[in-house]
């Protein structure tokens, strides 16, 4: 009897035990997952590589595209309420302690994609139903979007550590040295040619067309990757499949209001390759930055009047994508990102209204690459033809017409820069535009990029400035101080060690 | 017993370690005194001996060391050892020990800044402050095979910059710095290109006010002085070869050092006070100079400064080239600059101008709005040439009113909105065109519109003989009986509507750009709409020319 209760008693023990032993035995995570339970099914690889989507909407890393392609440059001016660090980007005194340098953001994206590079091809493994092509579809948008990110470190840096690895846990983190310019350009052309060749002609919905990164995004940043690098051959060649594609036209240019409405305020438009969806519930960081009456940036009004869009006297003729366009004229308020209608009674959004995506590449950036690159393959006639056609649609006046010789080599190129200029103002695209200008044959013509750069600096720093700009390696940004204390094997970029 | 000998051994050994325990554990407690382990100044010289070895002689010397280790904010520029050899070559000493104390004193002052400099508030010209040693540093940056670097003094160049220590900021400089030990007049008598105006200086007695060393300068605001310098090879392209050319072409009464004589004034029209590098020069529009009453006027254009580049009654005058090299040279007592014209006093009698002040370039760059529809100003974006007491965002702001016509035949179909009085701005200043020293008659041109409101006009703060309603209509009566009264009609339409009123007469002092100031003495209306404004020298016709809406003069009432 008593040998029964003792067995009773000591089964019961032990059950207990057993039962309990889930409860603090287990060292997982209560209230979330843990990598060894992630990437099981195909739904959980595509909900990681929406997260890579997920990041660039992060308004620091926007701030930064913004602040990178245009401050430098010509159109964008100051105001009183301008952050002191990028007032000292605009006069070119910039400090390894400058905020803008930090490039966090765009490693957080770049990790991001490491990790759906890391573990998503395994989930094949696991998950039957996911099928080999559908698996390298989406590893194309994580390989795109990193060599997107790189090609932006590329263009501002100059030589960027390649983290090509994911980094989950401290224990991961790696002291890394610079890669040179040409390491990280292959890098780049190794990603896109991976995304080229795996990722999907459509997601079977306008949105996702333009959100996510389909065949003809790749194409269109391996034109640009291509024309940095002088490649022009290769950049007809990516062009050439988009605009063959038939899938994307201009927006019509016939009223401000409409192609203003359509390309911007809307969004995802016949033009749009790949735009960036800001949304109700992602607001873009523009309000404070442009909106705002205490906004930070504005539009170099007079320079954009006088010089880029052109001035006709009699008020008759003028371009769309000018005044009360991309910009307002009266108070430089920068509309694109700004602006919820065009027109001289143009109106401006709200503070919750703030969504204008950020277009990344767009169909009129596809035909004005392929101008640029046809001009050096002696082809000035196409080349014209397609700036001429982006000129049509913008009605663009005739006082901005340059060379029509389709022998003019060197003015047809001048010609694609400035009618870019007028094309994607404000789209962080003009201060990597001029620099790719300046620095081809060996900085043939530094001096656009000089007389760019000193169009908004004050007058008495102008002499430092130019010579400064002579030096080709301050061009670039510099590491960020906290960086390189972090990892002790970055050596600052040249320029900055004085 | 020994069993407890065993013990009390055990018991001693035990108490031993215990205590030693204690002891030597003791000495490890680590206490922290200081609250940074930030190096000052000289200790981080001391942790870069190998480079800097020869400055810490020279700061063991002097006992400068002391206060550089110090509280404090300082600026040092470093020079390196081998900078600091070759100006020890330089002056054939192989130590620092046979160096004169006093000098290595006045070395380190002008290598020191009591403030902190970073390379950020470096501009093309002189740094804020002073050195310790009493002269302006000048910065640059220069490019030498494909490298950029900021350019000190024109002496050396900063190859590590910002190092942020303790008590102040350390750039590290290739080159020492030497102070200029000239002064203005020391380097133009020296300069054998200015061989002329040098003599010049001296007949005039200007050349001792100019050679006195800013230190030693009792009048603190002549202290600091900038002189244009006009080269032999100048005077001879204008047909002057030697002193007594000059002489002969320029003094009127034949003995320079009077300050009335007309070569006297023409030296005097070359100096302007304070240090003025052509960093200075391009920020600002004009400097008086010591000639009385005669200003130079400064254009920037085109990366090129120009002196008195200007456009006189629609005529332009070209202006005078001041090149880079041979300028922004540096003197005990200022800055000296090359000139590559003849620099003298224009003879001008005054001309008339009738200002429209809606044609500024900020409106008229935008053609859908010049002429045509008006647009109000936020209070950050006013037009440049217009200064307003205050601009509390919630008053009513200053507008363009552009395509007024009818019943408003205002020239140019425009005219400026400026809301004043009660709830509004005070007052309100515009910069006019420029004006040649004279006497002109003031006509404000309105259109009448609004409440009551007395209006005082003043120019350069003298307030003017009589104020204005710009309620009132234009009275009737003929031209020469208004004219009698004050009111006259400025555009060519008989309308009532668009009065101009005499408010008086003023004696303009010198030639350039003046301001004219509105105040409001009652009332309190958004419709005061201000069109012109006339300055049309005393003994000049008052009545015409009158302007028709497309802003045509008209010179008589036949035309």
């Amino acid at each position: 009897m008593t040998k029964l209760f003792r067995y009773i008693s000591f089964s019961c023990a032990a059950l207990l035990l057993l039962v309990s032993c889930n409860k603090w035995l287990t060292v997982k995570p209560q209230d979330g997952l843990i990598r060894d339970d992630y990437w099981q099914t195909k739904e959980q690889l595509a909900a990681a590589v929406t997260g890579c989507y997920e990041s660039l909407l992060n308004q620091d890393l926007v701030e930064d595209l913004f602040v990178w392609g245009e401050i430098r440059a010509d159109m964008v001016a100051s105001t009183l309420r301008t952050p002191d660090d990028a007032v000292n980007i605009m006069q070119d005194n910039i400090l390894p302690s400058n905020s803008f340098t930090d490039w966090s953001p765009v490693y957080k994206t770049i990790n991001n994609c490491n990790t759906v590079l890391e573990y998503g091809p395994d989930v094949i493994n696991k998950d039957a139903t996911l099928t080999d092509s559908a698996q390298n579809a989406y590893l194309a948008e994580a390989h795109a979007i990193r060599g997107l990110m790189y090609f932006y470190l590329l263009r501002t840096f100059g030589e960027v550590p390649l983290q090509v690895k994911a980094v989950s846990t401290d224990a991961d983190v790696e002291q890394l040295e610079k890669s040179s310019k040409q390491d990280v350009y292959n890098q780049i052309i190794t990603d896109l040619k991976f995304a080229e060749k795996y990722a999907v002609r459509s997601f079977g919905s306008n949105d996702r067309d333009k959100g996510r990164i389909t065949k003809y995004a790749v194409f269109a940043m391996e034109a640009d990757a291509y024309l940095w690098d002088d490649k022009y051959d290769s950049c007809v060649i990516a062009c050439d499949s988009i605009i063959n594609s038939g899938l994307y036209t201009l927006v019509a240019g016939k009223t401000q209001e409409n192609w203003f409405n359509d390309l911007y305020y809307t969004g995802n438009s016949s033009e749009g390759i790949f735009e960036l969806q800001f949304d109700a519930q992602a607001l873009n960081p523009f309000y404070s930055m442009l909106i705002t009456s205490s906004n930070q940036y504005i539009a170099s009004t007079d320079h954009l009047s006088n010089d880029i869009y052109g001035l006709d006297q009699t008020g008759l003729a003028a371009d769309i994508r000018g005044n009360n366009g991309s910009y307002v004229g009266t108070n430089g308020t920068i509309l694109k990102y700004a602006g919820a209608s065009a027109g001289e009674d143009y109106t401006l959004r709200t503070s919750d209204e703030s969504y204008a995506h950020w277009i990344v590449y767009r169909y009129a950036d596809v035909l004005l690459m392929k101008a640029e690159a046809l001009c050096y393959l002696n082809r000035g006639q196409e080349a014209l033809d397609l700036i001429n056609m982006v000129r049509d649609r913008g009605q663009a006046i005739d006082l901005t017409q340059e060379s029509e010789d389709p022998s003019a080599t060197e003015d047809i190129a001048k010609y694609v820069l400035d009618e870019r200029a007028r094309e994607f103002a404000f789209e962080g695209k003009r201060w990597f535009d001029l620099l790719r200008y300046a620095k081809r044959d060996n900085y043939k013509n530094l001096s656009v990029l000089t007389e760019a750069a000193i169009i908004n600096a004050p007058k008495n720093v102008i002499q430092t400035i130019i010579n400064k700009y002579k030096d080709i390696n301050s061009h670039y940004l510099p590491i960020n101080t906290d960086e390189l204390q972090a990892d002790k094997k970055l050596v600052q970029n040249p320029f900055y060690g004085n | 017993m020994k069993k407890v000998f065993k013990q009390r051994v055990l018991f001693a050994v035990i108490a031993l370690s215990f205590i030693s325990g204690i002891w030597l554990s003791c000495r490890k407690v680590p206490i922290v005194y200081s609250t940074s382990t930030d190096v000052n100044i000289v200790g981080y010289i001391d942790e870069h001996l190998d480079s800097f070895s020869l400055f810490r002689q020279m700061l063991s010397v002097t006992g400068y060391d002391g206060f550089l280790s110090a509280y404090g904010s300082y600026t040092l520029f470093l020079p390196t050892n081998s900078a600091v050899q070759s100006y020890l070559k330089s002056r054939s000493k192989d130590s620092i020990s046979q160096l004169n104390v006093d000098s290595v004193k006045d070395f380190l002052k002008f290598h020191l800044i009591n403030d902190t400099v970073y390379t950020i508030s470096f501009t093309d010209g002189k740094l804020p402050y002073l050195t310790m040693y009493g002269q302006y540093l000048v910065t640059g940056a220069s490019n030498s095979n494909g490298s950029t670097y900021y350019r000190v003094n024109r002496q050396a160049n900063i190859i590590e910059s910002n190092l942020r220590e303790g008590n102040g900021v350390i750039h590290v400089i290739d080159n020492v710095l030497t102070p200029a030990t000239k002064t203005l007049a020391g380097l133009v008598s020296a300069d054998p290109d200015y061989s002329i105006f040098a003599e010049a200086l001296k007949a005039t007695g200007l050349y001792d006010s100019l050679n006195i060393a800013a230190v030693d300068n009792a009048d603190s605001t002549k202290a600091w002085l900038t002189l244009f310098a006009q080269t032999d090879s100048v005077f001879n392209a204008n047909g002057i070869n030697s002193y007594e050319d000059l002489k002969e072409k320029y003094s009127n009464t034949g003995n320079p050092k009077d300050p009335y004589d007309s070569l006297h004034l023409f030296v005097d029209y070359h100096i302007v006070n304070r240090a003025n590098y052509l960093a200075d020069i391009v920020t600002v529009t004009s400097y008086s100079t010591w000639a009385p009453l005669q200003a130079l006027t400064v254009k920037y254009s085109n990366d090129s400064i120009l002196l008195n580049d200007d456009v006189f009654n629609g005529v332009h005058e070209p202006g005078i080239l001041i090149p880079r090299t041979g300028s922004d040279v540096s003197a005990t007592n200022g800055v000296l600059h090359k000139t590559t014209s003849l620099l003298s006093i224009k003879q001008r009698s005054p001309f008339p101008v009738y200002w429209d002040v809606c044609q500024y370039t900020e409106i008229m760059n935008l053609p859908a709005y010049y002429g045509k529809q008006s647009y109000y100003y936020p209070w950050d974006q006013l037009p440049s040439f217009i200064t307003a007491a205050d601009g509390k965002s919630s008053r009513p702001q200053i507008g363009y009113v552009g395509g007024a016509s009818g019943s408003s035949p205002v020239v140019n179909y425009d005219y400026l909105e400026l809301p004043m009085g009660s709830n509004r701005m005070d007052w309100v200043e515009l910069k006019t065109p420029m004006l040649v020293a004279g006497t002109y008659k003031v006509w404000i041109c309105w259109r009448t519109a609004g409440k009551s409101q007395i209006l005082q006009v003043s120019i350069d703060s003298t307030v003017m003989q009589r104020t204005y309603n710009k309620s009132i209509y234009l009275p009737s009566g003929t031209d020469a009986v208004l004219e009698a009264q004050g009111w006259k009609h400025y555009t060519t339409s008989t309308s009532s509507n668009v009065p101009a009123y005499l408010v008086g007469t003023i004696n303009i002092q010198t030639t350039g750009q003046h301001t004219i100031r509105f105040t409001a003495l009652s009332g309190g209306d958004n419709y005061n709409w201000l069109d012109m404004i006339q300055f049309i020298p005393s003994d000049m016709d008052q009545q015409w020319p009158r302007f028709d809406q497309d802003g045509i003069a008209h010179y008589s009432a036949s035309e």
